[in-house]
């Protein structure tokens, strides 16, 4: 990426391109844009060449809720996606662009962002795992 | 090759490598953050490692980028407080979904229904963030910060 743009590899740079452009009411994004779009073909080449999906249910979510419950895990899934992207842009990148791209370029910033959100995850996980 | 169709092409592989490495899947991301796993860890540090290598090879040999003129560049930022706030909300959501964007955008393209939720809460969070605030702080859109780069002139004089 480097190479070729001279710009940081990241997925939310993708997100924030089609939110930015879909935002101004314009058609059409440059390559970060059409890169989010590639990760989603991937996913979809993938899956017709695997003849299906990687996984089904969705871990510990469809495992806890049952059912109706299972309507639930709708809301939990948006919310932890705000989190998620309100939480990237605000570090300046997500696991790819902070935890690759910027650990790899030995950026401090990047190395903080990437302890913090490993450490905060597995928090998250230890007490989900405690609380179910 | 245009800038579009090469950012399509990379989105392809890192898709399909994503996809392939089990990545996109939340059992994966769970197992490897209680510990029963050690494969993500792996996995990650042998990525960052052929990068870090890639981009001191890079870097060393002063090439320019192949799509748009500019010197390649590695500025290193130092940590403000907004990477570890930004990081630990990041975290928080990740733990939940044990997915973050690059996987949740590989479930959507697998046709993983979950992943949709997912998918419009990233959108939906991106978007609050960017209304809040105008400039960008992603890196990714590096075009001011290479003329600002050069401006300083940062880079040694090329040799070449």
């Amino acid at each position: 990426m480097r190479a070729l743009f001279n710009a940081r590899l990241g997925v939310t740079g993708g997100f924030s391109e089609v939110v930015g452009r879909v935002r101004a009411g314009q058609v059409g994004f440059d390559w970060r844009g059409w890169f989010l779009v590639g990760v989603i073909l991937g996913g979809t080449v993938y899956a017709l060449a695997a003849g299906g999906p990687l996984f089904h249910g969705y871990g510990w979510l469809t495992d806890t809720f049952h059912g109706d419950a299972q309507i639930l895990i709708a809301p939990i899934l948006l919310g932890a996606g705000v989190l998620i992207g309100f939480g990237a842009k605000l570090a300046g990148g997500c696991t790819s662009g902070n935890g690759l791209s910027g650990t790899a370029m030995l950026s401090p910033a990047a190395l903080a962002a990437t302890a913090t959100f490993f450490g905060t995850a597995i928090v998250v996980s230890f007490l989900i795992e405690a609380v179910i | 090759m245009s800038a579009r169709a090469a950012g399509l092409g990379v989105g392809l592989v890192f898709g399909v490598t994503l996809s392939w490495s089990g990545l996109a899947s939340p059992e994966v991301i769970r197992d490897a953050l209680l510990f029963k796993d050690s494969y993500l860890f792996l996995l990650f540090g042998s990525a960052v490692l052929v990068a870090a290598v890639g981009l001191a090879l890079m870097r060393r040999a002063e090439r320019r980028a192949l799509l748009v003129d500019a010197q390649i560049t590695c500025e290193p930022e130092r940590p403000a407080r907004r990477h570890l706030t930004g990081a630990a909300i990041f975290g928080l959501g990740w733990g939940i979904a044990d997915a973050c964007p690059g996987p949740i955008a590989v479930q959507v393209g697998q046709g993983i229904a979950w992943g949709l939720a997912t998918f419009t809460g990233v959108v939906i969070g991106v978007y609050l963030f960017v209304r809040r605030e105008e400039p960008e702080t992603e890196p990714a859109t590096d075009v001011p910060t290479a003329r600002r780069a050069r401006g300083r002139g940062t880079p040694a004089p090329s040799t070449r």
